[in-house]
């Protein structure tokens, strides 16, 4: 009961934010492995990374990782696919994308994170309400949401979609105070009306 | 056929997809998996489809391969004894 009414008041705020899109990737410098990770796995954790958060001084087993994708795996598993008519068969690596949990994995494995995980195959109408309600359930301290939004020319075509892979990431972690913060609210469920919304307010500030 | 060590890198580093690192920095004894250029198994898996799209080398058994895939230079002996004349 002490512990419920605890978990009601603490706060939850939104400590970084980022938005990447498949330009910056150019530039990118993560790791010599970076160049093997399918193009959702690059955004997610660019995004990540974009977020400019030292892990290495919070507890990894405390920060948990949500991520959302709007079209699954399906941009990796079309480039699979047409593979398969290739010598040797299709791509080996490209078969480890072809879940829409790969990027989850890369983002943990790249930043150490041990924390809970979850990856929901959709819009990101309910990343940051999961996510918050593992903070408020004490579950973790902080948690990285994701959402990625990864469409290939190629599907564009098909789906009549537009293509332009973007992927935007949020911090949001427990505070005792706001401290100058953005609070995340009840109602907030659009990471990227919010990512912009910080993104400008920073290069406002 | 003698396979040149740096075309074979360079093959590889191409298939992998690996960043920040050239043919000259991979040296031809060290270990291409664990230690070394640090490789794992999806790699080797790639490297199986590489020896079979470039050089037309079908490893049909693992054992087979595993002597092969010590360093760049067993890898280089392996696709001159094996390569289709």
């Amino acid at each position: 009961m002490v512990r419920s009414s605890l978990a009601m008041n603490k706060k939850i705020v939104i400590a970084a934010a980022s938005v990447v899109t498949e330009a910056d990737l150019a530039s990118a410098r993560l790791g010599q492995r970076f160049g093997r990770l399918d193009l959702q796995s690059r955004l997610a954790l660019l995004a990540v990374a974009a977020l400019k958060i030292d892990f290495a001084t919070l507890p990894a087993d405390r920060i948990g990782i949500c991520l959302a994708a709007s079209a699954g795996s399906l941009t990796t598993d079309f480039n699979f696919w047409n593979g398969r008519g290739g010598v040797g068969g299709p791509s080996p690596t490209q078969f480890a994308y072809t879940l829409p949990s790969a990027a989850v994995g890369e983002i943990a494995i790249h930043f150490g994170l041990t924390g809970p995980n979850l990856c929901f195959v959709g819009d990101d109408k309910n990343l940051l309400p999961e996510a918050a309600d593992w903070i408020r359930s004490d579950k973790v301290g902080g948690c990285l949401c994701v959402f990625c939004e990864v469409v290939s020319s190629e599907i564009a075509k098909i789906i009549s979609a537009p293509a332009a892979p973007t992927a935007c990431a949020l911090f949001i972690r427990s505070a005792e105070a706001v401290q100058g913060l953005l609070e995340l609210r009840e109602f907030d469920r659009d990471m990227k009306a919010l990512c912009a919304l910080i993104s400008q307010t920073k290069s406002a500030g | 056929m003698q396979i040149s060590t740096h075309d074979l890198k360079a093959k590889i580093i191409e298939s992998l997809k690996l960043q920040d690192i050239t043919p000259e920095q991979i040296d031809d004894d060290a270990p291409l998996f664990g230690t070394g250029l640090g490789l794992d198994s999806i790699d080797a898996l790639e490297l199986v489809v590489l020896l079979e799209k470039d050089y037309g080398i079908v490893i049909k058994d693992i054992e087979e391969g595993r002597p092969a895939f010590r360093s760049v230079k067993t890898l280089a002996e392996f696709i001159a004894a094996k390569r289709p004349q």
